[in-house]
């Protein structure tokens, strides 16, 4: 008995079948405090999930975030749950869920899943790559999103995406508003998508077209 | 058991490659262009549906729908995800991406995409559908995203136990204002008439609704707020006296505009930009061009007569051009 319909099974069973071709590694950081994180638990139980839907491509690593804060800094983790996704030589892209990937942020956790175990190649166009190429400052990304938001899965993809293409420099994170509200509340977040950039250096509503988004990326440089 | 949502996202690994040329080009894979892609696609046709942001459209932001035949009460994203499964099922393909331009010229029609590739389409439907009409008060873009929101099922939970006012009298109003009601601890519907145009059922629930309250034949002037939206002022248009309305929130869901800013100056249109098209076959007035769905210049905008639409485009382009 899981906590994925039997039907969704199937299809995300197929389409990770069909997708995923380098094995993909979660690095998942956790609580066992539930007043401290009321999502750690599902989280765990749906990744576990995915993983045994995934012929054995995607591993999820877990560790207690009390016990290992310096790790967890290390992949840019700061609130719980909280997860990075790795390819198949552990290398980090900045790619960062802080939050349950649930609802349309589900999407969102399976397109990164594929894109990386495609080589994290995204589907990003040549000119926005050279100028994400270029970005030679730290730039930190969160995406605020809802689980009910059907515009948030393609905000929060572009900031993967980009992290992707320089993850030296750059970071990218989903941030699930509801589940952090002191966090949306400092950044006065109360619609969503919400991006905001190097800790509120610069922020924008709206799931912008790559190009536009890119623009607002660049004004905090 | 936990709700997710996996459409297929994009273009990623070329898990939606696309070719260069297609008979049918749809834009938009709202209920209008996907019922279009099932029809074109049963009857032969090689299809291709492009679509910018989410597949169901408009639907897919809706948390219930309740007036599909077939469905007592179903989510939108569910009906979305039906009606592109049922058009990827029957072979049209659909692209995750965006459209720059389109041009006609010289019995040809090309789709220039985002990334400067181009599509050459014998056929094209338009159903790039509509956006939400704004109020175009001082306030309104100041606040937008700090208590100013068109979408209740992005950002209602923002508003728990607070007061959020909802401006319109239509069904979408009274539909997203109910489902505010599960958040917030009062919702004011604000409505320039005395009486609303939602259908008469969603007025019951509305009336029943102990968090539900009216305010009658009243208009926003401007939003105002600090950090955030506090206060709304609002004209009464009987009596022509304005009044401060403090609030902590403001969802607004006023009407549509057409999404044909791309077509401009290309097909005939209506003053305020929905297409005009021929109402039998849906051809607008560039032949080979169709256009469907809540663009269109028409009196109902529901989910069932754009699945209609698209229906009847597909048949006529067959019939007319194939």
């Amino acid at each position: 008995m899981g906590l994925l319909k039997k039907k969704d099974q199937e299809q995300i069973k197929d389409r990770l079948a069909e997708e995923m071709k380098d094995t993909v590694k979660i690095i998942l950081f956790l609580t066992e405090d539930e007043s401290k994180c009321h999502y750690c638990n599902q989280t765990k139980e749906v990744l576990q999930e995915v993983s045994a839907l995934s012929g054995g491509k995607l591993e999820v690593e877990e560790y207690n975030y009390e016990q290992n804060k310096e790790l967890a800094k290390q992949y840019g983790v700061e609130y719980l749950p909280g997860f990075v996704i790795l390819d198949k030589d552990s290398k980090h892209y900045n790619v960062i869920f802080h939050g349950a990937p649930f609802g349309h942020e589900f999407a969102t956790l399976l397109e990164d899943i594929i894109v990386i175990s495609n080589g994290a190649n995204p589907p990003v166009s040549q000119e926005v790559v050279e100028k994400l190429k270029a970005i030679n400052k730290p730039v930190k990304i969160q995406a605020f999103v809802t689980p009910t938001c059907p515009y948030c899965p393609k905000a929060v993809l572009t900031a993967h995406f980009f992290s992707m293409i320089n993850p030296e420099f750059i970071s990218g994170e989903m941030v699930e508003a509801s589940e952090f509200p002191e966090l949306s509340a400092k950044y006065g977040v109360s619609s969503v998508p919400q991006m905001v950039i190097n800790d509120g250096a610069n922020s924008f509503v709206g799931a912008f077209p790559e190009k536009e988004y890119l623009e607002e990326v660049l004004k905090v440089l | 058991m936990i709700d997710v949502v996996f459409f297929d996202l994009g273009d990623s690994q070329g898990s939606t490659e696309t070719k260069d040329q297609y008979d049918m080009v749809i834009i938009g894979g709202g209920p209008a262009g996907l019922t279009a892609a099932i029809y074109a696609s049963r009857g032969g046709l090689d299809t291709l549906v492009i679509e910018k942001s989410s597949e169901g459209g408009q639907i897919a932001a809706t948390e219930k729908v309740e007036n599909y035949p077939g469905f007592i009460s179903i989510d939108g994203l569910e009906l979305a995800e039906k009606f592109s499964d049922h058009a990827r099922h029957f072979g049209a393909t659909i692209s995750n991406r965006g459209v720059r331009n389109l041009t006609f010229c010289c019995d040809k029609k090309t789709i220039v995409m985002d990334d400067s590739s181009e599509i050459e389409a014998k056929t094209i439907v338009i159903a790039t559908g509509a956006t939400h009409r704004k109020l175009g008060v001082p306030g309104e873009k100041e606040y937008e995203g700090k208590g100013v929101s068109y979408c209740a099922i992005c950002d209602g939970a923002f508003f728990r136990d607070k007061h959020v006012a909802v401006i319109g009298g239509g069904n979408s109003a009274i539909d997203e204002g109910l489902y505010l009601t599960q958040t917030a601890s009062k919702v004011t519907v604000v409505h320039r008439r005395d009486k609303l145009r939602a259908d008469k059922i969603l007025q019951e629930r509305a009336f029943n609704n102990p968090k539900m309250e009216f305010v009658w034949d009243s208009v926003v002037e401007e939003v105002q707020g600090d950090a955030f939206v506090n206060n709304l002022v609002l004209k009464n248009v009987k009596d022509g006296t304005q009044s401060d309305f403090p609030v902590d929130g403001v969802f607004i869901y006023i009407g549509l505009v057409p999404n044909s800013a791309l077509l401009k100056n290309l097909l005939q249109t209506t003053h305020d930009g929905f297409i005009k098209v021929n109402p039998v076959t849906f051809e607008t007035s560039l032949p080979g061009v169709f256009a469907v769905g809540d663009v269109i210049d028409k009196e109902l905008r529901q989910i069932i007569n754009a699945a209609a639409d698209g229906a009847s485009a597909a048949s006529s382009a067959i019939k007319l051009y194939f």
